[in-house]
């Protein structure tokens, strides 16, 4: 029986008085780290260009503060980006917030996922994290990838979406 | 019998080296440095004059391509299942392809004028899979094609007895031939033209000295000649020979479009949407109407001269690549068959949308949206110049001011343009700077959502929405940010309550 009933705009689940759930609390550490060994690279080359070139003082001065200033906030960074990302596990899709200048809310329906992959780093395995990437038909790379989940949660959630992923399936 | 017979490997018809000498071809061009090397080694490893050594690099070359096209033809087998297409081919690196008939989204045909005489084709199969691969069948017949496409449009277990009265018999008539006019229109409006001239300007500067000598000379005593006829004379010729380029590149254009779309005829049997039309070489479309996931109407500055429109329906895309077999090209439509054939492509589900650009029924985004392009494309000239000035003292560099009112001209046209309508069911986005572009999709097909804020957009209360579908994204950028929310919830409610396909 085809049934397409009227529903007023009001009444439609909203997204906006979600509990977000945080990420994995050690997921600002790892973040730290992995930004704190990519700034290495600007302060190896001020380094070798003060030393290997001879560089006067002055401009090694600037070089180095601007390698240092980068450093401070590269690695900081994570502690403003990351509780401000959270997801939502909803009965008929999974919704992801990011971003701090540019705030984003994505929001994928379980009957449009094409497959789940869970992967972690050794980084990631140190602090027990993983990544969840969820993709749908058309794009390209990971369509949602949440970083920082605690592993057990990742591999818990994979479940979970892979079975409403085959209920939807089966049903349609 | 023309009937795919499920069962046997089989051959196609001698005259697919045709198709793999092509293909070879396309691949040595495509990967030119590469296919080269071993052929510039062994023209440095004989010995003799330089000619001599081209002659039998030539030669060389001329019996490798050809050999690998006859192992190639020779080495390639297909086989019709109950449910799929495989193919077997390769020389030296065997590949198996098995192609599902519920993944094929479409079977395209291509026949060139050799084929034409033979009643060959060479199919290529659309498949929404994510591997690269997709599968050609070349040089089989034509009628072999008509009952392939006619077996995978069936779902499974029907057969095909009933489905022959429906669609074999009875062709349905056309919903659009182009005429010469159109190819016309078609030619006129193609972008490319003014590529080309891009493209040859740099050629052009390299001419050889004596090239440039004789254009300068010829040049020279044209506006010589001219000068007898004043100042205005050589301005005319100058004129003269602009334009008559840009003629020549019209032409060439032209004589494009009708390659393409000679006798360029569009039908709908069913549930599929078909399109034939080339000169020499014939090209076959078709596309399910299930399939389409956005429906495009373009119209570029010409084509408005015309009252034209390009209509586009866009299928799902793999992920690799960006290819543009997977859309369905119509070259030249007027407003009302634009307006009839998206009612026949979206059916019930698309009633109430607009998609015709100069409708009332479009609702503008935020005046917001040209705050930042407004603020970069003044403050940096302004600047630059600023400091151009300051330096140089040269009045010159004060004309570097005319970007701030060209610029201005494009931010508002753009806002002008932007606009977006929607329905219960769907919705259509309007951009644009000259011409406009409108694309309309259902929001049972959509794949994600995304609502997302910039500081501006935070402070006055603006978002942008992100649709994504199979086929792309659609972008909706300032609009109230609790008009995106509740057009977001609309849409996952939709897409969550649907049972139907998305493709």
């Amino acid at each position: 029986m085809f049934q397409n009933l009227e529903i007023a705009l009001d009444d439609l689940p909203g997204t906006e008085e979600l509990e977000w759930q945080k990420l994995h609390p050690d997921f600002v550490r790892q973040m730290q780290v992995q930004h704190a060994l990519i700034a290495l690279a600007p302060l190896a080359g001020a380094t070798f260009f003060s030393i290997f070139l001879h560089l006067p003082l002055v401009p090694a001065m600037i070089l180095w503060i601007l390698a240092i200033g980068f450093a401070i906030v590269f690695v900081s960074w994570p502690r403003i980006s990351v509780p401000r990302r959270g997801y939502v596990v909803r009965d008929k899709d999974i919704v992801f917030r990011s971003g701090v200048i540019w705030r984003s809310v994505t929001a994928i329906p379980y009957n449009r996922i094409q497959h789940v992959e869970t992967s972690n780093t050794p980084l990631d395995r140190k602090f027990g994290v993983a990544t969840l990437q969820l993709f749908t038909a058309g794009g390209s790379g990971g369509d949602l990838k949440i970083d920082g989940l605690g592993a057990e949660v990742a591999e818990q959630l994979r479940i979970y979406i892979l079975d409403k992923v085959g209920v939807s399936i089966e049903s349609a | 019998m023309n009937q795919p017979d499920p069962g046997s490997w089989r051959r196609t018809s001698p005259f697919a080296i045709l198709f793999f000498l092509g293909k070879l071809l396309r691949d040595i061009v495509k990967n030119a440095w590469q296919s080269f090397a071993p052929i510039a080694a062994l023209l440095i490893a004989s010995s003799g004059s330089i000619v001599d050594r081209l002659k039998i690099g030539a030669v060389v070359a001329l019996i490798f391509v050809i050999v690998a096209s006859v192992l190639r033809y020779w080495f390639f087998r297909f086989r019709i299942t109950e449910d799929s297409v495989l193919i077997r081919e390769g020389v030296v690196k065997k590949k198996q392809l098995d192609i599902k008939f519920d993944r094929i989204q479409g079977i395209n045909t291509e026949q060139n004028i050799v084929y034409r005489y033979l009643d060959l084709v060479t199919v290529s199969f659309d498949t929404a899979g994510s591997s690269g691969d997709e599968g050609n069948l070349p040089a089989v017949p034509r009628a072999f094609a008509e009952a392939l496409r006619e077996r995978i449009g069936r779902p499974l277990g029907r057969t095909s007895t009933t489905d022959q009265e429906d669609h074999g018999e009875t062709k349905s008539a056309p919903l659009l031939v182009l005429t010469w006019r159109d190819m016309i229109r078609i030619g006129l409006s193609d972008k490319r033209v003014f590529l080309i001239l891009a493209l040859l300007s740099p050629l052009l500067d390299r001419l050889g000295d004596e090239a440039d000598a004789v254009i300068t000379s010829y040049i020279d005593s044209a506006t010589q000649g001219a000068m007898q006829f004043g100042v205005a004379g050589g301005v005319l010729v100058f004129f003269a020979i602009g334009i008559g380029v840009i003629l020549l590149f019209a032409l060439i254009s032209i004589a494009a479009a009708f390659l393409r779309y000679h006798d360029f005829t569009l039908h709908l049997d069913g549930n599929t949407l078909r399109s034939r039309g080339g000169l020499l070489t014939r090209h076959e479309v078709s596309m399910d109407l299930g399939k389409i996931q956005t429906l495009r109407l373009q119209q570029g500055i010409i084509l408005r001269g015309f009252k034209r429109f390009v209509m586009t329906a866009r299928q799902a895309r793999s992920s690799h690549r960006n290819n543009s077999s997977k859309n369905f090209t119509i070259p030249v439509v007027t407003e009302e068959l634009a307006t009839g054939l998206r009612r026949r492509f979206l059916k019930q589900e698309g009633r109430g949308l607009i998609q015709l650009p100069t409708s009332d029924q479009f609702t503008a985004i935020s005046r917001y949206s040209m705050r930042m392009p407004i603020l970069i494309n003044v403050l940096i000239p302004l600047l630059v110049t600023a400091v151009a000035y300051s330096i140089e003292g040269d009045r010159a560099t004060l004309l570097f001011l005319l970007w701030i009112p060209v610029s201005l001209l494009h931010i508002v046209k753009t806002w002008q343009h932007a606009g977006y309508h929607y329905t219960d069911e769907g919705l259509v986005r309007r951009s644009g700077t000259l011409g406009y572009r409108t694309v309309a999709l259902l929001y049972r097909k959509v794949q994600r959502v995304t609502v997302s804020r910039s500081p501006l957009q935070r402070r006055k209360g603006l978002a942008t929405l992100r649709v994504y579908m199979a086929s792309g994204s659609v972008r909706i950028p300032y609009i109230d940010y609790g008009f995106a929310r509740q057009l977001r919830d609309v849409i996952l409610y939709e897409v969550e309550s649907s049972q139907k396909a998305w493709h």
